[in-house]
């Protein structure tokens, strides 16, 4: 703990002896009595002065709660020292606010008591944050003496990123082996029509088409689609963002894949995460309400790092994307790394899709013909991306400002429709 | 502080202009001081308010001023003030915090102008009686006690100055 004097006693102490020699000079009692209070002021804070001693403990009403929420902070002090006025300041990030005039407080505080204050806060951002460290400054009574400590005692809050409204997941190419939800493109054990075919020994007798067969005077029987899992791996961009205020591209993407993430693991499939970027983040794939957690924090800790290094797909660990897997990857298109990694994907005979999060909205209007041609140049080079993995195959979705989430997956589920019809 | 310089230039039988142009440039001085905010330049204001005083005090006649306590209870109430209002805190103060201090500020221009009166009455050399005089050492102890007992806590809080 730190004390400083403040300026009033330098100043009491200057007027008490400017007013003391002044009434000498002029031998004017009255002085003296104007003198005095200054004076005794002065000696008595000096007399008064005392180190305080204060303890606090930080509890947070949840330690996890959703972007947007409120959650109640509350901060014991336990004073065996007190002082007559303690200023505490709570720290927060710039994600976490608290209403104009909650933070910081000033509370008396006398000698063994406790207190309890709640501060109120309001989560504006998904993150990790650790809160709960307290700036403490101490007034004496006369305003004398300044005491000032930092008391660290951080607690984590992880706030989730809010979900992102989603009507129809994306269909993958190919399922695996385990019951799901998704219909599989073989044939066998099911619920969904797939063709019929003439009747062989060995067929249960619950599939012959009986209407088929008397048509055809022959037994005909059902053949069906079974329902599968699948695996989805969520490719996070994390090279580069467009930032504007409080909003960004890494924003939108986080909130994004916290979506896609949880509608996949709800219906029984294996899901994955990879963060590509200046840091490489990444978690295997795999089911259940717990995977939810591990990706959700691990996208908590996704930050855009600055780095010139050339990253290709190699870096990630081949497990982390298993063949037949869907890539779905969230992107701003910013960073050349990153589009070529994808396409490398691509090359690779991943099923890979697209969402873009247009960096546009993010973008200041322009001001003047030079930036107007500059942004014309930015939309004529995102546009020869788009056609780039368009050549490859691969669906491209816009998310941004005009259209939602769930447009942008319903456009890329019609092109993988009509790619298919193509196909065939 | 404008009642202080008002208050000595109006007691001043002559050269009242002078008084009025000292407190004048006290009471600019502690009004840039407050809205800077510059501590050094409040209480030099005050100091030159104070000087004003001594003006029309040196220019009067040779009598013991006794309005002087009052006019020291109010230049303390104004440095309180000035002071209270220059502490940069952005800290909301309990209710109760700034009820206490209300009353601690009234407690202590209260303390000041009695104290003024009797140092007043002892710097003069009167004596007011048995009963003057027995205020007098009342409040001499009532004073010493309470620094000692100031002292006696400093002391048990393990914290002496310096």
């Amino acid at each position: 703990m730190t004390r400083a004097a403040s300026p009033k006693l330098v100043a009491y102490a200057g007027l008490a002896a400017f007013g003391l020699l002044a009434a000498l000079a002029a031998r004017l009692p009255e002085l003296v009595v104007l003198a005095a209070p200054f004076a005794i002021v002065a000696a008595a804070g000096q007399l008064h002065v005392r180190r305080p001693q204060l303890r606090a403990r930080v509890e947070l009403e949840r330690d996890r709660v959703l972007e947007g929420e409120e959650i109640v902070v509350t901060v014991t002090v336990d004073s065996a020292v007190g002082a007559e006025r303690v200023e505490l300041l709570l720290e927060l990030p710039p994600e976490l606010e608290t209403p104009a005039g909650e933070n910081p407080r000033a509370v008396r505080l006398p000698d063994d008591t406790r207190r309890e204050l709640t501060f109120p806060i309001s989560c504006s951002r998904w993150g990790g944050f650790g809160v709960g460290r307290l700036f403490v400054r101490t007034h004496d009574l006369f305003g004398l003496f300044v005491h000032e400590d930092v008391l660290d005692e951080r607690v984590p809050l992880k706030v989730f990123p809010r979900d992102e409204a989603i009507r129809n997941l994306l269909r993958p190419l190919e399922t695996q082996v385990y019951s799901g939800n998704h219909v599989a493109a073989q044939r066998g054990e099911g619920i969904e029509f797939a063709d019929l075919r003439p009747f062989v020994p060995g067929d249960r007798v619950r599939h012959v088409n009986w209407r088929a067969s008397a048509r055809r005077r022959q037994l005909w029987v059902n053949e069906f689609h079974p329902e599968r899992n699948a695996d989805l791996v969520v490719f996070v961009d994390a090279f580069a963002e467009a930032r504007r205020g409080e909003r960004s591209t890494l924003d939108r993407e986080v909130r994004a894949a916290a979506s896609i993430v949880a509608r996949y693991l709800g219906q029984r499939d294996r899901v994955g995460f990879v963060s590509f970027g200046g840091f490489l983040n990444w978690l295997l794939p795999s089911s259940g309400t717990r995977q939810l957690y591990r990706i959700v924090d691990a996208m908590l800790d996704t930050q855009i790092v600055l780095s010139y290094a050339w990253k290709e797909v190699d870096v990630i660990p081949p497990r982390t994307l298993p063949p037949q897997a869907l890539v779905v990857a969230l992107t701003p298109l910013l960073d050349d790394r990153s589009t070529g990694a994808l396409l490398d994907l691509r090359g690779r005979g991943f099923d890979l899709v697209v969402v873009e999060i247009s960096p546009l909205p993010f973008l200041p209007p322009p001001r003047g013909p030079a930036e107007e041609l500059g942004l014309r140049l930015l939309r004529l080079r995102r546009e020869a991306v788009r056609g780039r993995f368009e050549r490859a195959g691969v669906p491209v979705a816009v998310w941004g400002d005009e259209t939602s989430l769930a447009e942008a997956l319903e456009e890329v589920s019609a092109y993988r429709r009509h790619a298919r019809v193509v196909r065939a | 502080m404008a009642g202080v310089v008002a208050y000595g230039a109006v007691d001043s039988s002559r050269l009242s202009e002078v008084v009025w142009g000292v407190g004048a440039a006290g009471l600019a001085l502690g009004v840039v001081g407050l809205v800077r905010p510059w501590p050094s330049v409040v209480a030099a204001g005050i100091a030159v308010v104070g000087a004003a005083y001594a003006v029309a005090l040196g220019i009067g006649p040779r009598t013991v001023d006794e309005w002087a306590p009052l006019v020291a209870a109010g230049l303390f109430l104004a440095a309180e003030l000035g002071f209270w209002s220059m502490e940069p805190s952005a800290a909301r103060p309990e209710p109760a915090v700034v009820v206490r201090r209300l009353l601690f500020l009234i407690a202590a221009a209260f303390c000041v102008g009695l104290v003024g009166t009797v140092l007043l009455y002892i710097a003069s050399g009167a004596s007011g009686g048995i009963g003057l005089e027995s205020l007098g050492v009342a409040a001499a102890v009532a004073a010493l006690s309470i620094v000692a007992l100031l002292a006696r806590r400093a002391r048990e809080s393990g914290s002496a100055p310096g």
